[in-house]
C-alpha cells in the first residue's frame, strides 16, 4: 500500500504502490500549485481588501442622500436606485447596468458602483463558481506580524546584552540608537507603551483585518493583546537565556548595521516554522520527540492569537494501528514554547530508514480543532545521533473537512434585515438506528437572540448523507452578529425514546479558523451567500 | 531546463490578469492529453508516448473579450492506478475537455464513465467540452465524427475533432471552454439573484412532502 501527501490529505494509490520517483514527481507538481494557489490567495486578498476600502469610505444609506459619497439629490443630477442593493446613489456613483438577456434587468437599471465593484470581485475571485470566495490571505500593512516577533525578540537581546535597561519591556529607542536604523516602525511610535500596543494591534490587524468592524462587540480584545504581549516578551527573553550564549548575541549585534532584517534560513510559506529534537535509543528501540518551539504560526481567533498544540504520528502507519500522540495546548500564542517530550516506543532501526515523522499543529478549541499546518521529517537521519531541526510549516492540507460534516450558506439580507441560514447537506453522518442509518434533522438557533427564534428542518429518514436545502431566516442587525452565535445541534429522531444526538456546529465572532472566516465573510459581504463544509463535533454544547 | 523553469515562473508569477479558471484534461491513457496541452501551451509536439505521471500542470494567460484570463491547466493520468490523485483535482476544475481518441473504439466507450467521473467529483456547474483527438490519423479512424456529434449532443456539450500533431482545432476548443465558462459566469451572476441578492426567496427552498410517511425506524 502506498501513500501520497496531497493537498485533499492522504491518498492511497490502487493496484501497485508509486514508487519514490513517481511520488517525487507528484510531490513536485502539488508543490508548484500550493506557490500558485498561495499567489491566487494573494491576489483574492487584494481583491477583498480593495472592496473592504471602498465599503468603509462609504456614507452608508441615508434616506435623500448618495450611499457612497453623501451628495444629496440635486435638480439636475436626481438620485438614482441601485437595482441591486435599492439604495440610492448620485450619477456620479451609478454605472447603467450593461443590456442583460436576464429578464429582471429589462429595463433602464442602475447598478452602485459598490454593488458593481462587489460583483466584480465576485467575478475576478472565482466566488461566483465556488458559491462563496475561496481561500484569500489579506494583503499585509507595511511588515508582517512575523518580522516584528523576531524584531521585538532581537531587540530585547540587544538590549540586554547592551545593558542600557532594566526593565526589557520598554521599547521605545533614543535617536541614533541600533534600533532606530534597524526598525522603523518602533522609532515612530511616540511613547513605549503606546508602541507595545500599536505593534501587537497591527500585527492582529494582519490576520483579522475585520477587527474594526467588530471592536465593538468583543470587550476583552485589549486584554488580550496586552496579555500576548507579555507572552511574547516572556518568550523573547526565553529565547535569550536558553540559547543565552555569546554567540548568538555576538551574530546579532554583527547584523545590526545592516538594514534588511536577518532572512530565515528555511524558506518559509507563511505558516511559521515548528524546532524539534529527535533522538534515538537503541537500547529501548524507542524514539523521543522533542517539540521545542513554534514560531509565527498564523492565528485563528479574533485576536490573531491561537491555542496550538501538536500531534505526531509516524507514517506510514502499521495496518489500524495507529500511533499518535500529542503534546499540552498552549493558550493565546503564535509563538508557542512547548519543550515537550513525547516516546514513540517499538521503531526498530529499518523503520527509521524506512518511515518518516509527521507533526501537524491544530489549534485547541471547545468545537473542534483546526489544522493550523504540518511538517513532515524522514527519520532517517537521526539514527546516529540525536538531531535538532527546523521546520517550515506547510498550510493545512485538508481545505475540505472529512468526516461528519455539513454544507452550510449563510447571508445577510439587508432588505430583509435578517441573517438567512440555509442548511444544503451533510455527509457522513454516524448511524445510530439500528439499521445501520440515523434520520436525521438539525436544530438552529441564534445565541443571544431577543426574538428567541428557533428552528427545524424536515427529518431526512434513513439517510446518512441527507440533503435539504432548507432556509431559516433570523432578524438580526449586522452589528449584532459579531455578538451572536449561530448554533446547529443535528438529531436521530426517534419515537418513542429521546433523540439521539448527532453531532453539533457553532459559528460565530468567538469561533475560529474555518468558522470564523465563514462568519467574517457573511458579515462583511452581506447579500451574498457564503458556502462552506463544516465539520460536526460530536460534544453537545448548549 | 532552465529557461523552461524562468517561463514557468514567469507565467505563474504574472499576477496582471482578471480572471482564473482552472480547466482539467481527462480521458483514457494515450489519448493524446498531453500532447494537446504541449501543442496549446508551448507549441510543441512529439509522437513519443510518455505516460504522465499522477498530474501535472500548465499555465497559460489569454486575451478574450478584452478580459485577461489565467488557465490553470491540469494535465492529468488516463491510467486507472492514478486515479485517486487525478480525481482529488477535479473538485477545483470550472471546465473539463473530456478526450478520445478517434482511432480507438475503447477510449471512445469510456467517455460515459468519464462524465460520471466528473459528476461524481466535481462541482455541478463545472462545464464541459467532447474532443476527439488524433483526427490527423484518417486511415486508422473507427470512430466517425457523426458518433461523437451524437454522444456529445446526448451528454448535452459541446463537440470538436481535434488534432495536437497538425494543430487542428486546439486552440479553438481552449478558446470555446473559456468563452463558455465567461457566459456561465455572467448568467449565474445575473439569473440568480439569490447570489446577488441574497436569497429573498420563500422561507423554504424545498418543502418536499413527507412521502416516505412509513419510514423503518427503530424506535
Amino acid at each position: 500500500m502506498c501513500v501520497i501527501r496531497l493537498r485533499t490529505g492522504w491518498c492511497t494509490a490502487r493496484g501497485e504502490p508509486l514508487s519514490a520517483a513517481e511520488r517525487e514527481a507528484v510531490a513536485a507538481v502539488v508543490r508548484r500549485a500550493e506557490q500558485l494557489d498561495e499567489l491566487e490567495a494573494r491576489r483574492v486578498g487584494r481583491l477583498v481588501a480593495r472592496l473592504e476600502g471602498m465599503r468603509r469610505s462609504a456614507q452608508g444609506p441615508a434616506p435623500r442622500a448618495c450611499l457612497l459619497c453623501g451628495e444629496t439629490s440635486r435638480l439636475l443630477a436626481p438620485l438614482r436606485t441601485c437595482s441591486i442593493c435599492r439604495n440610492s446613489a448620485c450619477p456620479k456613483c451609478v454605472i447603467d447596468t450593461p443590456p442583460h438577456r436576464s429578464p429582471i434587468y429589462s429595463r433602464e437599471q442602475y447598478m452602485c458602483n459598490l454593488c458593481a465593484e462587489t460583483r466584480e470581485m465576485w467575478k475576478k475571485s472565482g466566488a461566483w463558481f465556488y458559491k462563496s470566495l475561496p481561500k484569500y490571505i489579506l494583503p499585509e500593512r507595511k511588515v508582517t506580524g512575523r518580522y516584528h516577533d523576531t524584531e521585538l525578540a532581537r531587540s530585547l537581546q540587544i538590549r540586554q546584552e547592551a545593558g542600557t535597561i532594566s526593565n526589557e519591556c520598554k521599547t521605545d529607542s533614543e535617536p541614533g540608537s541600533p534600533l532606530s536604523i534597524h526598525a522603523p516602525s518602533f522609532s515612530r511610535q511616540p511613547s513605549n507603551t503606546d508602541s507595545r500596543k500599536s505593534i501587537s494591534s497591527q500585527d492582529t490587524h494582519h490576520e483579522w483585518s475585520e477587527t474594526d468592524i467588530l471592536t465593538h462587540g468583543v470587550s476583552g480584545l485589549s486584554l488580550h493583546r496586552t496579555e500576548s504581549m507579555t507572552q511574547r516578551s516572556i518568550a523573547g527573553l526565553k529565547r535569550t537565556s536558553s540559547k543565552g550564549s555569546a554567540y548568538s548575541l555576538r551574530s546579532i549585534r554583527k547584523e545590526v548595521p545592516k538594514t534588511q532584517p536577518e532572512k530565515p534560513t528555511i524558506p518559509d510559506s507563511g505558516f511559521g516554522t515548528l524546532e524539534i529534537k529527535l533522538a534515538y535509543d537503541n537500547a529501548t528501540s524507542s524514539l523521543a520527540a522533542t517539540v521545542l518551539r513554534a514560531r509565527g504560526l498564523i492565528g485563528m481567533d479574533m485576536t490573531g492569537l491561537s491555542d496550538p498544540f501538536c500531534r505526531l504520528e509516524i507514517l506510514p502507519r502499521e495496518g489500524t494501528y495507529s500511533n499518535r500522540l500529542r503534546t499540552k495546548t498552549v493558550h493565546k500564542t503564535k509563538n508557542p514554547e512547548f519543550n515537550e517530550t513525547v516516546h514513540f516506543f517499538g521503531i526498530t532501526e529499518s523503520d527509521l530508514a524506512a518511515k518518516s515523522l509527521e507533526i501537524v499543529i491544530f489549534d485547541d478549541d471547545r468545537y473542534g480543532c483546526d489544522e493550523m499546518g504540518s511538517a513532515i521529517v524522514s527519520l532517517r537521519d537521526c539514527v546516529k545521533a540525536p538531531t535538532q531541526l527546523r521546520l517550515a510549516l506547510s498550510g493545512a492540507s485538508g481545505t475540505e473537512p472529512t468526516g461528519p460534516r455539513v454544507l452550510l450558506a449563510l447571508c445577510y439580507n439587508t432588505k430583509k434585515r435578517a441573517l438567512v441560514v440555509t442548511i444544503c447537506r451533510a455527509a457522513e453522518l454516524p448511524p445510530q438506528d439500528s439499521n445501520g442509518y440515523s434520520d436525521p434533522f438539525v436544530k438552529l438557533h441564534l445565541d443571544p437572540d431577543p426574538y428567541h427564534k428557533k428552528h427545524k428542518t424536515s427529518i431526512k429518514w434513513r439517510n446518512l448523507n441527507p440533503v435539504w436545502n432548507e432556509e431559516f431566516l433570523f432578524e438580526t442587525r449586522p452589528t449584532e452578529l459579531s455578538r451572536q452565535n449561530l448554533t446547529l445541534t443535528f438529531w436521530d429522531k426517534d419515537y418513542g425514546k429521546p433523540n439521539d444526538f448527532l453531532g453539533s456546529l457553532v459559528l460565530g465572532a468567538s469561533s475560529k479558523g474555518r468558522r470564523l472566516k465563514h462568519w467574517m465573510d457573511c458579515i462583511k459581504f452581506p447579500d451574498h451567500r457564503h458556502e462552506q463544509w463544516h465539520a460536526l463535533t460530536d460534544t453537545q454544547h448548549l | 531546463m532552465g529557461g523552461a523553469d524562468i517561463k514557468w515562473q514567469k507565467d505563474a508569477g504574472d499576477q496582471n490578469f482578471d480572471y482564473m479558471f482552472k480547466l482539467l484534461i481527462i480521458g483514457n491513457s494515450s489519448v493524446g492529453k498531453t500532447s494537446f496541452l504541449f501543442r496549446y501551451a508551448d507549441d510543441s509536439f512529439t509522437s513519443a508516448f510518455v505516460s504522465t505521471v499522477g498530474i501535472d500542470f500548465k499555465v497559460k494567460t489569454v486575451f478574450r473579450h478584452d478580459k485577461r484570463v489565467k488557465l490553470q491547466i491540469w494535465d492529468t493520468a488516463g491510467q486507472e492506478r492514478y486515479r485517486t490523485i487525478t480525481t482529488a483535482y477535479y473538485r477545483g476544475a470550472m471546465g473539463f475537455i473530456l478526450m478520445y481518441d478517434i482511432t480507438n473504439e475503447e477510449s471512445f466507450n469510456s467517455v460515459q464513465d468519464w462524465v460520471t467521473q466528473i459528476k461524481t467529483y466535481s462541482w455541478d456547474n463545472a462545464q464541459v467540452i467532447l474532443v476527439g483527438n488524433k483526427c490527423d490519423m484518417e486511415e486508422e479512424r473507427v470512430v466517425s465524427a457523426d458518433r461523437g456529434r451524437q454522444l456529445a449532443e446526448q451528454l448535452g456539450v459541446e463537440f470538436y475533432e481535434t488534432s495536437a500533431k497538425e494543430n487542428i482545432n486546439v486552440k479553438t476548443v481552449f478558446e470555446r471552454l473559456v468563452d463558455i465558462i465567461c457566459d456561465k459566469m455572467s448568467e449565474s451572476l445575473d439569473s440568480e439573484p439569490a447570489m446577488l441578492a441574497g436569497g429573498a426567496r420563500g422561507q423554504r427552498l424545498t418543502e418536499q412532502p413527507q412521502n416516505n410517511a412509513n419510514p423503518n425506524c427503530n424506535c
